[in-house]
């Protein structure tokens, strides 16, 4: 039996809000940080990271992910705060489902389904970015050092994900948890 | 016993003794060899028959220029066609096989076409099988019995392959001498570096040769350098990896063979495919060696000069025991030098006037006999060579020669000089120059950034190598924006060599077009006559001549021939070798499995299956799955042992009597918001979309910039500045993108954000006269009655406490719910409602019955009953038209092709017969009768069997169809029947709607 370098976590205390608004209005960012207590990244591709992750996905699109029984509550503050703004904001947890991927070889399943380049060097800390994984969009957070990933899917290819993760990650004896 | 093996010497390991069959026959060899190699210490020269005459045919080279022994290696349902042998590694018990020869390799009827050769020249395939074009189907057949290198398995793949994506700062194709210290110094400077080889250790040209470097033998430099890049984090090292294509924007690919070496049937990965993205490129290919152009060159035992040195150094398998060297060159004076000490007798024979220069005193001294300014002009022997024909060089190609010398052997060594293997140079857009020094095309202009290096850069001494590759690494380094880190230059003692006299083709006694073959390309078996009839026949161009002669077609690509038959084109043409110029190389540099190629996306894995959050539900209830696009979604529940029409009337007759249920989550849902969103849905949609009111529903079609149907749904405002759009499945995400291209490219002044909830959002259609009474049972916490909900209105609610969003829509005729709800809790709801439903005896359905239902209330499928022809008023859907505003598509309603008056048009279907259920797409004519070709009329879009109204029941798109209401037309079936159909309205069941609205 290979000892197993590379486990799956799938996350189910987790709940996830989509945010949009323009990221030009200081307004704007200023009603969403006091809400969320932590920064709106404008950067491409990064995330800021506190009591909740918050993922820059499109130049005036986010994705909050937060504890599950949080989710209701800091939506509807986002609603009241931005109420006078141009936003959306959206609860989309039963859309996605949040994948943790740990373990000393997760690069290398990775790169077998991804074009994208997971050096520590280019995706470390902060890092997100949206690709392919296989044939499924994903999402992909570095969420901890040396080599801990989230992978967010749509809940209908999460199926697919995970038997494509079980069939890339054979060699490195990939566990599911 | 292995007659050809040295007793000591090579890279092979003369313990661990291995068993292989070849063609049947069994045979020994050691770990380290080849299956090259072990055939040639086992004296085996016929391998294979040549492509088009069947001679018969030995190993020529050591590498990947071989151009005849190309075997069937392995067994069943994991061998591998067209396999140099020369790069086969020996496993224990590997079964090779040559594929042509029949009944046998050594007695080859087909070899009858060697002897009317004269007949098969270039062009006889386009000359004999043009005409009668009919037999062509007949030819065939035999061309391709014929043709071709190998056999597919028929059986599935088992072996396992798979894809694997690398970026580096620089990757080095090639682990000779140059490609090994240009990875040294890129590595120890920090870059990111891959390196690769095809071969099964690193060093290149240095495992055949006995120089040194540093005073110290070649092999300890490569043990030193090689470890030293193992030692580091940022090197990854592939052997057994062939660099087989380079594309744009450095993307490069590298197929790596994991397994292949140690046999069939093994665990893991067999091969791999890495697909890199590098900053910078080495190419440090090598060279290959250029044969010599003379009467029975393809004799079996005449052989490249290098590929004898390699054997014998690297393999210790000495190929002949009375050798002829036939060179233009000195480095060919280094093979005499290495078969003298293999214990074998040597005669060299250079083109060139003088024996002089340090290799040849050292070849004399060794007791080798030279005949400068001499030619071997023709083999003797037919499965092997036994002597060549021997004449003094004048100088003079285009003269006859008298051969004066025979010299009896069984080897003929030969070297005709270098050409570097600028393959990678030349698919990465690269161009080539002829130099007209070295006598061989040399990368001259990048098109990427890449570098060339060594002997691939044409520098043949190992000096100059060394040299070469530590340029190149410092090179890229810089390129990369990297502080090269120190290497010293290693010391290679050089002998002096002379200059080559190049020999594109050696005269032979009587003219060119009648003397024995004089093979330019073997594997192809282009010849010197053919190359010069091509060019008497009016070829010029060397693409042409390629194509006429074949000439570098093999799976070698020409990879030996291609210079020489350049070179003697334009000896034909009186052109210079630079003006005639290369042909283009293309991946893949050797054949690439297909196996590979696919990798993991077969079977399972092949398309994403997507699943509603109630498919396991679905999937426990037996329900066969309906694949849309990648969702599969329950197409029938069946019962028992119920078909699909038994179970679709069943599903139906329950849904329209009392009540079903069907998940309906794959239909796409978007949330539109801002303080434009009206403004904006009223140029998306045809209908009004400001005169809805917050609570309220409609059905909403948006058209094309054509004007035709796109995309349907229902539209529900959840707000002032708030809408819930649904989609078709299909359309949920190119919808979404459409209106994101209107929002970003064409209207950025309108503020409004769209957010996809499709997959949040699972939704449960509960639809028949006992929908209400079930949600009202689950325990729902608003009035569902119609007054306080009705028709086309949407509420959030709860359902045995659940949040839900209810929308009183139907998509069957009946009174119905959909039951959106958050995917986590659809499941649990799916029960819910199935619980509650019990006493109704409430029956889940599908696809198939979901179409029927639409299709008794005549309701559309985009995508089905509309093609991307179809406007709304083909539809009969001018009521959706708002004429108080703009929107998509409206313009283009009103052009003359969407006003003609004979447009197919929807209309509803029944057979006379009351029972024939017309297959879909059939199509309609007026006149059975009339004279072929039948003017056709309209076509069935959808079409049922109809339990509620106990007949068939159908749509069409038919010309001018709204004007033939009760006309009867025909249906035109495969078998030649025609059906008669009436034309009737497509509305079957409960035209006034009072059903849907109760």
């Amino acid at each position: 039996m290979t000892e197993s370098t590379v486990q799956v976590c799938v996350l189910d205390d987790v709940g996830h809000i989509n945010l949009r608004g323009d990221r030009h209005s200081v307004d704007f960012i200023t009603a969403v940080e006091s809400v969320i207590g932590q920064s709106l990244p404008v950067a491409a591709n990064t995330m800021s990271e506190k009591e909740h992750r918050v993922f820059w996905i499109g130049p005036d699109e986010w994705l909050i992910t937060t504890v599950a029984d949080n989710t209701l509550g800091l939506l509807a503050d986002l609603d009241k705060k931005l109420a006078s703004h141009h936003a959306a904001v959206n609860d989309v947890s039963g859309g996605n489902i949040e994948l943790r991927l740990s373990g000393k070889n997760v690069r290398d399943v990775l790169a077998k389904g991804c074009t994208l380049d997971f050096h520590e060097i280019v995706f470390g800390p902060g890092t997100c970015a949206q690709s392919g994984l296989a044939k499924a969009a994903v999402l992909f957070g570095f969420v901890e050092a040396p080599h801990t990933f989230d992978i967010i899917v749509r809940r209908s290819f999460s199926d697919y994900l995970l038997r494509w993760l079980a069939n890339a990650g054979c060699e490195y004896g990939i566990e599911f948890r | 016993m292995q007659p050809n093996r040295l007793k000591q010497g090579g890279r092979i390991d003369r313990s661990r003794a291995l068993s292989f069959r070849f063609n049947g026959k069994s045979y020994e060899g050691y770990t380290g060899d080849t299956l090259a190699s072990a055939l040639l210490a086992n004296g085996v020269s016929l391998v294979s028959r040549s492509f088009k005459l069947h001679r018969p045919r030995g190993i020529v080279g050591a590498g990947a220029e071989e151009p005849n022994a190309i075997l069937q290696i392995g067994r069943g349902a994991s061998t591998l066609p067209t396999q140099r042998a020369t790069q086969v590694e020996l496993y224990d018990g590997l079964e090779a096989r040559s594929t042509k020869g029949w009944p046998s390799l050594r007695f080859d009827i087909a070899a009858f076409n060697d002897l009317v050769s004269p007949l098969l020249a270039a062009g006889f395939y386009y000359k004999t099988f043009m005409r009668p074009q009919a037999l062509w189907p007949w030819y065939e057949r035999f061309i391709r019995a014929a043709a071709g290198f190998g056999l597919a398995p028929r059986e599935p793949d088992p072996d396992r392959y798979e894809h694997r994506n690398a970026h580096c700062d620089v990757l080095i194709a090639g682990a000779g001498p140059a490609g090994l210290i240009a990875a040294l110094v890129a590595a120890r400077s920090g870059a990111r570096v891959i390196i690769a080889d095809e071969q099964n250790e690193f060093g290149g040209s240095l495992l055949s040769a006995s120089q040194t470097i540093d005073a110290e033998p070649a092999t300890a430099w490569i043990e030193a350098t090689t470890a030293e890049l193992d030692a580091l984090d940022n090197v990854t090292m592939l052997t057994r990896s062939t660099v087989f294509g380079y594309y744009d924007h450095n993307f490069v690919a590298i197929v790596e063979r994991c397994t292949d070496h140690i046999g069939e049937d093994v665990a893991g990965v067999r091969q791999r495919l890495w697909r890199v993205r590098a900053k910078q490129v080495v190419l440090a290919q090598g060279a290959f060696e250029r044969p010599l152009v003379f009467c029975n060159n393809d004799r079996p035992g005449v052989m490249l000069a290098s590929a004898v040195s390699c054997y014998i150094h690297r393999y210790a398998v000495c190929p002949g025991k009375r050798a002829v060297v036939f060179t233009n060159n000195d480095s060919a004076y280094r093979t005499a030098i290495d078969l003298r000490a293999a214990g074998a007798s040597v005669v060299i024979i250079d083109s060139r006037a003088e024996g002089a220069g340090a290799l040849a005193d050292a070849a004399r001294a060794d007791g080798i006999t030279m005949l400068p300014g001499h030619i071997v002009t023709d083999v003797s022997g037919r499965r092997h060579v036994s002597g060549v024909r021997v004449a003094q060089w004048n100088g003079d190609v285009t003269s006859t020669v008298q051969n004066t010398i025979n010299i009896d052997c069984d080897l003929v060594a030969v070297s005709g000089g270098w050409s570097p293997a600028v393959h990678l140079h030349s698919q990465s857009g690269g161009k080539n120059a002829w130099s007209d020094d070295l006598h061989c095309f040399v990368p001259a202009e990048y098109a990427q950034a890449n570098v060339s290096a060594g002997a691939g850069n044409g520098k043949w001494s190992l000096q100059d190598c060394l040299q070469d590759g530590l340029d190149a690494g410092i090179e890229v380094i810089a390129r990369c924006g990297i502080e090269a880190a120190d290497v010293t230059l290693p010391l290679a003692v050089e002998v002096a060599s002379r200059p080559l006299e190049p020999l594109w083709r050696v005269p032979a006694a009587t003219d060119p077009d009648r003397c024995p073959k004089q093979f330019v390309d073997f594997q192809i078996d282009t010849s010197v006559a053919d190359i010069r009839l091509a060019v008497r026949e009016g070829y010029r161009n060397v693409e042409h001549v390629k194509r006429y002669t074949a000439l570098g077609f093999g799976t070698d690509q020409g990879k030996l021939g291609n210079i020489n038959g350049m070179a003697i084109l334009a000896e034909c043409l009186g052109e210079d070798i630079a003006s005639v110029g290369t042909t283009a190389f293309r991946p893949a540099y050797t054949p690439v499995t297909f196996g590979v190629g696919a990798a993991e996306n077969v079977g399972d894995l092949f398309e994403p299956v997507r699943k509603t959050a109630i498919h396991a539900s679905h999937e426990a209830a037996g329900a066969p799955f309906e694949v849309v696009g990648q969702w599969h979604r329950p197409w029938y529940f069946p019962q028992g042992d119920e078909d699909l029409h038994t179970s679709v009337a069943r599903e139906c007759l329950a849904t329209r009597k009392s009540v079903g249920m069907m998940d309906a989550s794959t239909l796409g849902k978007i949330d539109a918001r801002g303080p434009d969103v009206v403004e904006f849905l009223r140029r998306i949609y045809t209908h009004d979309v400001g005169k809805m009111k917050v609570g309220r529903c409609a059905y909403g079609i948006m058209l094309g910039e054509d004007g035709m149907v796109m995309d349907d749904g229902v539209i529900a405002r959840v707000a002032e500045r708030q809408f819930y759009l649904t989609t078709t499945t299909g359309g949920a995400a190119p919808v979404l993108a459409w209106l994101e291209r209107w929002l970003q490219t064409e209207w950025p002044e309108l503020e409004v954000y769209l957010t996809s909830l499709t997959e949040h959002y699972a939704t449960i259609v509960v639809a028949g006269p006992n929908s209400r009474r079930v949600l009202q049972d689950i325990g729902c916490n608003i009035d569902l009655e119609r007054d306080s909900f009705a028709f086309m209105s949407v509420r959030d609610a709860e359902l045995a406490g659940i949040a839900v969003t209810l929308f009183r829509v139907s998509f069957s005729g009946e009174l119905a719910f959909e039951i959106n709800i958050d995917s986590r809790n659809a499941l649990k709801m799916w029960q819910l409602v199935a619980d509650a439903g019990a006493k109704f005896d409430i029956t889940p359905y599908g696809t198939e019955t979901m179409h029927v239902l639409r299709a008794e209330k005549g309701f559309v499928i985009v995508g089905q009953d509309t093609d991307g022809s179809v406007t709304p008023v083909d539809l009969r859907l001018q009521w959706l038209l708002s004429k108080d505003k703009d929107f998509l598509g409206k313009r283009s309603l009103s052009r003359t092709d969407c006003v003609r008056s004979d447009r197919k048009q929807l209309v509803g279907l029944l057979s006379e017969d009351g029972k024939t259920v017309l297959p879909e797409g059939t199509q309609l004519v007026d006149d059975p009768g009339a004279a072929i070709p039948v003017p056709m009329c309209g076509h069935v879009t959808s079409s049922y069997y109809s339990a509620c109204l106990g007949r068939p029941i159908a749509m069409a798109l038919v010309a001018t169809g709204h004007s033939r209401r009760d006309e009867i037309i025909f249906a035109s079936l495969a078998d030649g029947s025609a059906v008669p159909v009436r034309i009737v309205s497509p509305v079957f069941y409960d035209p006034e709607g009072e059903r849907q609205n109760d």
